[in-house]
């Protein structure tokens, strides 16, 4: 009995003590989506790396924020936010307005467009030229939006998978025509395979990338869009596009 | 379309929105478990009848034991050991991809390669993983059902002059399937529901259509939901058919 009260009482000192500090620096849980190369991706030592990773740990930095980088799945992602399972999400989503009208976003953070991916035996030349044909994109992308708003969203010739190198896959196998999906990816995933292409149709608008919070989340937001600023202003997204983009980083809108 | 509310927060109208997704879904489902139900119990019947096949004198006596118990246990420990949605996968984009391919395959190649695997090729990969798999696993129901037949049946028939094959074909397997029906239910209502993994590779069945909605509305209870109740419906009817084939065939039982 003295010895199971001594334990409770070490217990109960051992928290107050850890308490402080837990109120003080909570940590934030980023959730990112790490099968996007060259966005986030996983190493060979299983560390979540990419753009996205690069220009997170900067902005925290920046901020004075806490962050844990931790691997969640595109399929609930977005519930995650929700639920609170993460704080925010970082994971090459492109900023459009029915995104916005459930969540918020920070200014952008990556300039953006829709490539085609095709066989190099392909002589398609845009969006147009891909009517009746098979097409693969990641189910809920900008990509999905695009193919599902040219041909319709119960399209069969749509064909919905989880993540990009499904999709890679499927097309560089002959299983559909075409992906289409954002141009960082898709230029990385077509130079692995020899037999594709990229197609750009310049009817394509320009997107952003946006940081992912919950609605109403200002104090998390305001932190985050303070740290961009800063990681704007101080060369860092310069230096961070260079080395995943090797070309010049392009200047981005204040919204 | 304007908004479908139940019960004041089931939002009917975005699965209207996608009503023909869910109804192809519904119908590939149902052919897809059909298609697979009956192949998966013939290629069970041949590798339960293989694990127990024994022959008295030599050569038979090896060839039995290392050209048919041997491959059919592999086979069985094989496909029960590893999960089915890395089957899947593994079928879809490493080993189809091998037989089928519009450059080099081993089967089929040129533009019927191509044709093949547009059109059917997730079906395909689909079927071929779900009959392999249960296959393993009605294997082992029609061992039990085989072995559970009294040996004095065997040894009556035989006697009478019947061959191996005869004796199966008109003693054992009509008893023996009287017994096996439970098991092979519940064999044949696990694969249905199994079918859903296939969505994986883009095949559009019923939680494709659920997963493409829940990925354009970001909300869950509504797709998963109408899915749950039509997978419950769908082994309800499965079930159904069972019973009367228990009852059919078990006409003349005293117990």
């Amino acid at each position: 009995m003295k010895f199971v009260r001594h334990l409770l009482a070490a217990a109960a000192l051992a928290l107050v003590a850890i308490a402080p500090v837990h109120a003080q620096d909570k940590e934030l849980v980023v959730g990112s989506s790490a099968t996007y190369r060259p966005f986030a991706f996983e190493n060979p030592n299983k560390e979540i790396v990419g753009y996205d990773v690069d220009m997170i740990k900067a902005i925290a930095q920046k901020a004075g924020l806490k962050i844990r980088i931790v691997n969640t799945p595109w399929t609930g992602i977005f519930a995650a936010l929700n639920n609170g399972d993460v704080d925010l999400i970082i994971s090459g989503v492109t900023i459009n307005d029915k995104r916005k009208q459930s969540y918020d976003f920070s200014t952008p953070y990556f300039e953006a467009r829709q490539l085609i991916a095709v066989p190099t035996t392909s002589t398609a030349k845009g969006l147009k030229d891909l009517a009746g044909k098979k097409i693969a994109v990641v189910t809920a992308s900008t990509g999905d939006d695009t193919a599902s708003r040219e041909f319709g969203k119960t399209n069969p010739d749509i064909r919905r998978f989880e993540n990009t190198p499904t999709v890679i896959a499927e097309l560089a196998n002959g299983g559909v025509d075409a992906a289409i999906g954002d141009n960082g990816v898709i230029a990385f995933r077509v130079q692995e395979h020899k037999n594709l292409k990229t197609v750009d149709d310049p009817s394509f608008p320009k997107e952003y990338f946006g940081i992912v919070v919950k609605q109403g989340n200002k104090a998390l937001l305001d932190r985050i869009n303070a740290g961009l600023v800063a990681v704007k202003a101080d060369g860092s997204y310069a230096q961070i596009h260079k080395k995943w983009f090797l070309t010049d980083a392009p200047a981005l809108p204040a919204q | 379309m304007e908004q479908i509310v139940w019960f004041g927060w089931f939002r009917a109208d975005i699965i209207a929105e996608y009503s023909t997704l869910f109804w192809r879904g519904l119908l590939t489902t149902i052919g897809l478990t059909v298609i697979c139900i009956v192949q998966g119990a013939l290629l069970g019947l041949l590798l339960g009848m293989a694990r127990l096949a024994q022959a008295r004198h030599s050569p038979a006596r090896e060839l039995c034991t290392y050209g048919l118990r041997w491959p059919a246990t592999v086979y069985v420990s094989f496909f029960r050991g590893t999960p089915l949605f890395v089957q899947i996968l593994l079928i879809h984009f490493a080993v189809m991809p091998l037989f089928v391919h519009p450059t080099d395959g081993l089967l089929v190649s040129g533009e019927a390669a191509r044709e093949i695997k547009q059109n059917y090729g997730a079906f395909l990969s689909g079927v071929v993983a779900l009959t392999l798999n249960s296959g393993a696993y009605i294997s082992e129901v029609f061992r039990a059902g085989i072995q559970s037949i009294d040996r004095g049946q065997v040894e009556a028939s035989r006697s009478l002059g019947m061959s191996y094959w005869r004796t199966m074909y008109h003693v054992v397997l009509p008893q023996a399937f009287r017994r096996m029906l439970p098991p092979l239910g519940n064999n044949a209502i696990a694969l249905l529901k199994d079918s859903s993994l296939v969505s994986a590779i883009g095949l559009a069945e019923l939680a494709y259509a659920a997963r493409t909605v829940a990925g354009a509305y970001s909300r869950y209870w509504e797709p998963y939901l109408t899915i749950s109740v039509v997978y419950w419906v769908l082994t309800l009817g499965l079930t159904y058919v069972v019973r009367q084939l228990e009852i059919r065939y078990g006409r003349g039982d005293s117990r």
